[in-house]
């Protein structure tokens, strides 16, 4: 009993400081620094796919 | 699409200028090869979808402007070299509109070869592109760039921007570690509320309390610590602040919760972290309020390039904008800004000033001409003599503003440390006298009597103070938003909140700023055709506005009168122009009367008269009437309803001022005054003690709009009336203005429910905390309690703003 809950204690801790490290790799990298763009982005990147699809040809010179 | 609209940039094309191409099997219709060539790129790129995305809603890059040579060896300062075959590039992108404008240079640069990472910032403009410098170069991407019609600009931050940045990141970090923490000890917590009430396993408990103290620690030592450093200043220099105040409760929370975990009793470490992490949270949302604001304005500073073209020994060599001093001659290309304050030395041009004086229309400069910094030189090179070193000019006076601006603290948040100045030492008192009273008074053991003293201290603990403000202005601010109304931070919403008067200027803010002729009066024997040509022919070159009323009503009448003669510019009074026919005088009255002319008077009312006269003839004259904003008569009665004065300051005619006056029913007037007149009438009226608002829009009414408690800028208005006032109304709109009145007075009126709340609940509990009828435990559910109610109270705020002016409505009535 006493030694299982430790051990969730400590599993449950370890999982969220995973999540921690990542928290602050996101921060670091910027990737809260603007937060107005990301919704206008994934609006852009699914029209993209398909006018690319259509448009493949000309894509490059 | 109407025929005569460039299909790119949507400007209408000029019958010379037309160019037809086809692509794509279709006849589309270009206003210049610039255009037309950026057309081809971007269709032939296959993103053809950019011109049924787009949404234009900011002004972009003006028309005209022209590609630039860009230099590597200029670029290379900026260039961040991260490995032999990687580095990165900030740049400040102008010219991008809406988020279509983001999506097309991401993809067009991502596409170039050797780029291995665009990244542009939606809201800053700013971007970092990531290229392997052994296949493109820093020149190149920034040709790309400017290929597609934007223009780039190197950009590093300043040391301040940067710190500032870093700052907000480091807090972003303290409360995400406060955060995970707090809700890993919530999880201990809950455990032990359990075990208090159903009984629990003492050795179970304890290890879930050595738990509970291991992770409390860094959010106390770590993401607590600017609490803990405020609180050992404020300290030191013996002045009590809200630091103090938070540090002392979170400390004796935490070192009693140890206390207790040694001695076998009750812990609140979740007390100790949940304080750190709510007033976290405060801070987060005041810093992304300021921040935001703030980001519009640097846009517009950054616009003075960095570097300049110094001219020596008829050799031009690139250096630094900073490094001019006075007298430097340098060259300025056609298609680049100005770098520096300066007097025209050599060539004429023509300069887009608009992010100076918000007149979109080029205007013509010549030798010995002043030039501001940042404006866009359009037509050809000249050469420019430096008249103040950059940090000096215009543009970086204002930086500074803006930098003091950001300084600045919402009042009701001083207010807050005034209270706590009293509060704090208040709090300590009672804690040492309850400890005093248990111990010797009344006999209780050591134990319970510092159980008493640390209750009162967890109850005194300002969790719901560090919340009233920050809560109420962020919902303040972002409904006023979406209405079209800006306020540049929480004191300026205070501030607009006790505002009592509020002083107009005339042209542009209660009239619409647009002349129109209203009427011909031609000379006996004349017709009004004669009057108008004569008028336009003199005025062809102006662009005052009258001129351009006068120009677009021969436009309509049919006439095309191109200039004729010489023409000799009387500023304040009027024009002269001698042609082959004889001598053509148009202008005021005044000025037509002191030539040795005989005008017959005229019933002008409000309206501006122009005479025009040929050979010492009267020919006629133009009534020109600038018409009174349509919700003008509404929205003064509204302000009246606010129970606030109003009064017109206006450089215009006495009659003028007194009939629009009169018809709009505002309290008083002062006319006839000049822009530092309007800046003293301000400044008396603040010494009368009077809370005074300014709305105005142009260039003359800068002084007095930074003088004023508040001054309100619509949009439309000049570049600088817009950044030297402190409320902006996106929509030109006068009904807004009482919209941004009443919801800084509803947020003042819930800031103040919630400090009232957070201190009445202290008043209450401290009382109790102190007689031993509080468990640490119930004080800090109900500490819980108090901050939930003052959050809810902020959010019941915009539900009033949204139920008072529902978006749709144009003209709100009460």
């Amino acid at each position: 009993m006493l030694k299982s809950i430790i051990i969730l204690i400590i599993l449950s801790l370890c999982i969220g400081t995973g999540a921690w490290l990542i928290f602050i790799w996101t921060v670091r990298r910027g990737d809260f620094d603007d937060v107005e763009g990301p919704k206008y982005r994934m609006l852009d990147d699914d029209e993209d796919d398909s006018s690319s699809s259509t448009n493949k040809p000309g894509d490059k010179e | 699409m109407p025929q005569d609209t460039c299909i790119h940039c949507h400007l209408s094309i000029p019958p010379q200028d037309l160019i037809v191409d086809e692509i794509e099997g279709k006849q589309l219709h270009f206003c210049c090869h610039g255009c037309q060539g950026a057309y081809r790129i971007i269709t032939g790129a296959g993103l053809g979808n950019f011109y049924q995305r787009r949404t234009w809603n900011e002004n972009g890059v003006p028309s005209g402007t022209f590609e630039t040579d860009f230099d590597d060896s200029v670029l290379a300062e900026h260039v961040i070299h991260e490995s032999d075959d990687s580095a990165e590039i900030p740049l400040l992108i102008e010219g991008i509109r809406c988020a279509s404008c983001v999506w097309l240079l991401e993809k067009l640069i991502g596409r170039e070869v050797g780029v291995a990472d665009v990244r542009i910032n939606y809201g800053s403009h700013r971007a970092r592109i990531r290229f392997n410098p052994r296949q493109t170069s820093p020149a190149n991407l920034l040709t790309q760039v400017s290929r597609l019609g934007y223009r780039p600009h190197p950009f590093t931050a300043g040391a301040a921007q940067q710190a500032a940045v870093r700052e907000q990141r480091t807090l972003l970090i303290r409360f995400g570690t406060a955060a995970f923490l707090s809700m890993q000890l919530m999880g201990f917590s809950f455990a032990l509320y359990g075990g208090y009430f159903h009984g629990i396993d003492s050795k179970i408990r304890m290890i879930i309390q050595y738990f509970a103290a291991a992770v409390t620690f860094p959010v106390v030592f770590y993401s607590g610590w600017p609490f803990l450093a405020g609180g050992w200043r404020s300290l030191k220099n013996r002045a009590p602040s809200m630091d103090l105040l938070i540090s002392l409760g979170v400390l004796t929370a935490f070192i009693f919760s140890l206390y207790a975990l040694q001695s076998g009793g009750e812990v609140y470490f979740d007390t100790a972290a949940m304080i750190v992490t709510l007033i976290l949270l405060g801070r987060l949302f005041e810093g992304a309020a300021r921040n935001r604001s703030v980001s519009g304005i640097d846009r517009l500073l950054q616009l003075a390039p960095d570097s300049a073209n110094l001219i020596i020994d008829g050799e031009t060599r690139t250096v630094s904008s900073a490094s001019l001093v006075p007298e430097d001659i340098i060259l300025v290309r056609p298609g680049e800004r100005i770098p520096v304050d300066g007097i025209i030395a050599g060539g004429e041009t023509e300069l887009d000033e608009a992010t100076v004086t918000g007149e979109p229309m080029p205007v013509l400069r010549k030798v010995g001409e002043a030039v501001a910094a940042g404006t866009l030189n359009l037509t050809s090179s000249i050469q420019l003599s430096v008249l103040r070193v950059s940090a000096e000019s215009f543009i970086a006076r204002m930086a500074r503003m803006v930098e003091e601006a950001q300084n600045r603290k919402a009042p009701i948040q001083s207010l807050a440390d005034r209270v706590a100045t009293i509060f704090v030492p208040a709090v300590i008192l009672v804690a040492t006298a309850t400890w005093f009273c248990w111990t010797f008074l009344l006999n209780a053991t050591p134990s319970a009597a510092l159980l008493n003293a640390v209750a009162v201290l967890v109850v005194a603990c300002p969790c719901a103070l560090g919340l009233a403000t920050p809560t109420a202005v962020l919902v303040a601010t972002g409904n006023a938003a979406s209405r079209g109304i800006l306020f540049r931070g929480g004191d300026i919403l205070e501030m607009t909140g006790r505002v009592d008067t509020i002083a107009f200027d005339k042209t542009g803010t209660l009239t619409l700023g647009k002349p129109t002729v209203a009427e011909i009066i031609p000379a006996r024997g004349k017709d009004e055709n004669d009057v108008l040509d004569l008028a336009c022919r003199a005025e062809a070159g102006s662009s005052h506005p009258i001129a351009v009323s006068i120009k677009a009503r021969a436009e309509q009448a049919g006439l095309h009168p191109a200039e004729t003669g010489s023409v000799t510019t009387i500023p304040g009074s009027g024009l002269k122009m001698s042609t082959d026919c004889g001598e053509v005088l148009v202008g005021s009255r005044v000025f037509l009367t002191a030539n040795g002319l005989d005008i017959p008077s005229t019933e002008s009312g409000t309206l501006t008269e122009v005479h025009v006269s040929l050979d010492n003839d009267w020919i006629g004259t133009l009534l020109i009437h600038d018409p009174v904003r349509e919700e003008a008569q509404q929205a003064v009665t509204d302000l009246h309803h606010l129970g606030l004065q109003t009064v017109l300051l206006t450089g215009d005619r006495r009659e003028t001022a007194k009939e629009v006056c009169a018809r709009l029913n505002i309290t008083d007037f002062h006319a006839e005054t000049s822009p530092a007149d309007k800046a003293d009438w301000i400044n008396r009226q603040k010494q009368d003690g009077k809370m005074t608002m300014m709305v105005g829009d142009g260039i003359n009414d800068a002084p007095a709009l930074s003088c004023a408690n508040v001054g309100c800028a619509m949009a439309g208005g000049t570049d600088i009336a817009l950044e030297t006032s402190d409320l902006v109304l996106t929509k030109p709109h006068l009904g807004r203005l009482h919209e941004a009145i009443f919801i800084a007075r509803k947020t003042l009126q819930v800031i103040k429910q919630n400090l009232f709340w957070a201190f009445a609940y202290n008043f209450v509990t401290l009382p109790l905390a102190a007689s031993g009828q509080l468990a640490p435990v119930w004080a800090a559910v109900a500490m819980a309690t108090s901050s939930v109610l003052v959050v809810g109270n902020s959010l019941r705020l915009g539900r009033v703003i949204r139920r008072t002016f529902p978006i749709a409505n144009q003209s709100p009535v009460d």
